[in-house]
């Protein structure tokens, strides 16, 4: 057998899949910016505990946490056509990438809903009594007082659920999306050799990783302002 | 074609019956996961020269990679170099019979390290370091010390992350369907070859996983709070 990992090949394989890290960064910020307003809505409704819906949430956060993404995104490939087909809307002629956005989409409406509960949950209560006490309003109090340090609290667990995400973005080839390792998967086929273009792949995914986790760092950096003195 | 129940319960126990490939899959990870990646954690706190650098750039790198695009690179390498090994080795066994499972075991148990090992740093650094001096100030050695004093206090500490890492584990063996290993994710779906509506093969998958870890993490809590019942007095 001739040798399985030649360095000439990996320079062939570096121009033509490049460019498909943005579909993995496409995911990320669909996941990331809908993601981010669904995890909201999650948490004013868990936080302020309106009855029914926080029940019908709670099962939903522990099915996200408990099942795999994978799985989930396979049960929304082919369980919500069906499950819209019996009210009447046609969605099979969706792309693919629709669901796999969906998936993250709602994935990450969970996890973020908690991370952000926590985050504002974590702000003493005596904040938010100093607030009404200076005659702020019940919004004003949120958004002046209690929002702005929820958020500090919250930045390093949202960078690690990013990057979280971001590796996550690997599952979405089995579905037959052409992302990085869909489109490693063809390269290899018609080369004769896959390790190439997947030690890559790989490669790609550190990289990203750690740009990611080093621009989390610097924002966590940025906007711990205040927060010094108190930690001791 | 609408959700068929019949279907569902039969793809529940093709899936089931698999069970047991996805739990020693899990407990491998997890074991070796905590013991390899307390000794990684052990290194990198005591900084030991070299390996402890390396350790640490070999984990941030590790991090990086997803375990799926790892799963695929070791399938290759398994699948290219078996050959040769069961030669170099003269095992007697074919090439066709070894069951590439091992690249699962091997996949998720590094994940697991990986991640082990930065849930027991962290829980390291909790513990003052006026523990690690009253231990040799009444001269025991760094091995007694860390023995009798501070691993008992890093592993409540540890626990709730481990817990996380437990349910990381267990949803990432579904992830080694994709290299055609026979397990829940991939028994489940068996039936569902036969009626081409697959729906019902993945939500049974789905149940399976989501009981499974709602029982560990149940188990899992209960021994946090066990673990945890001399800090009380503390707190």
């Amino acid at each position: 057998m001739e040798h399985i990992f030649s360095f000439e090949r990996l320079w062939k394989v570096i121009p033509q899949l490049t460019p498909y890290i943005g579909i993995s960064i496409r995911i990320v910020l669909y996941g990331l910016v809908l993601g981010s307003l669904l995890g909201m809505v999650v948490a004013v409704i868990r936080i302020k505990r309106i009855p029914v819906i926080h029940q019908i949430l709670s099962v939903y956060i522990s099915f996200m946490r408990g099942t795999s993404m994978l799985v989930q995104m396979m049960l929304i490939y082919y369980g919500l056509p069906m499950l819209l087909l019996a009210v009447g809307i046609d969605i099979n002629s969706w792309d693919k990438m629709t669901f796999v956005y969906m998936t993250f989409i709602l994935n990450e409406g969970a996890f973020l809903g908690e991370l952000f509960r926590a985050a504002i949950e974590s702000v003493p209560a005596e904040q938010t009594e100093a607030g009404y006490s200076v005659g702020l309003t019940g919004a004003q109090t949120f958004l002046r007082i209690v929002l702005p340090q929820a958020v500090k609290t919250a930045i390093p667990g949202y960078g690690v659920d990013v990057i979280g995400m971001f590796q996550n973005t690997s599952i979405a080839f089995t579905l037959g999306v052409v992302d990085l390792i869909g489109r490693a998967k063809t390269i290899g086929t018609a080369m004769g050799h896959e390790l190439e273009a997947y030690v890559y792949v790989a490669f790609l995914y550190i990289v990203v990783s750690i740009l990611f986790r080093i621009l989390f760092h610097w924002i966590d950096k940025r906007y711990s302002f205040g927060r010094e003195g108190v930690a001791g | 074609m609408g959700f068929e129940y019949d279907n569902f319960l039969d793809s529940l126990s093709y899936g089931i019956r698999y069970l047991p490939v996805t739990a020693k899959l899990a407990f491998t990870a997890l074991f070796v996961g905590i013991i390899v990646g307390l000794v990684v954690a052990v290194v990198r706190h005591y900084k030991i020269p070299v390996l402890s650098q390396f350790l640490a750039v070999f984990v941030t790198i590790y991090q990086g990679i997803p375990t799926m695009a790892a799963l695929l690179v070791y399938n290759l390498l398994f699948s290219s170099l078996i050959g040769d090994i069961i030669n170099a080795l003269h095992l007697k066994v074919a090439v066709r019979d070894v069951d590439n499972i091992v690249v699962g075991y091997v996949a998720l148990s590094l994940f697991s390290v990986v991640s082990i090992s930065e849930t027991f740093r962290g829980a390291f650094m909790s513990v003052n370091k006026v523990q690690f001096e009253a231990g040799y100030s009444v001269g025991m050695t760094k091995l007694q010390t860390l023995r009798r004093i501070i691993i008992p206090q890093v592993i409540p500490v540890a626990i709730p992350g481990l817990i996380n890492n437990m349910v990381g584990i267990i949803k990432g063996t579904s992830l080694v369907s994709a290299i055609g290993i026979m397990e829940v994710m991939n028994a489940s779906i068996i039936p569902c070859s036969r009626t081409y509506s697959f729906v019902e093969g993945y939500a049974a998958a789905a149940l399976i996983y989501w009981m499974f870890t709602l029982v560990l993490e149940t188990i899992a809590k209960r021994i946090e709070i066990w673990s945890k019942r001399f800090r009380k007095e503390l707190a």
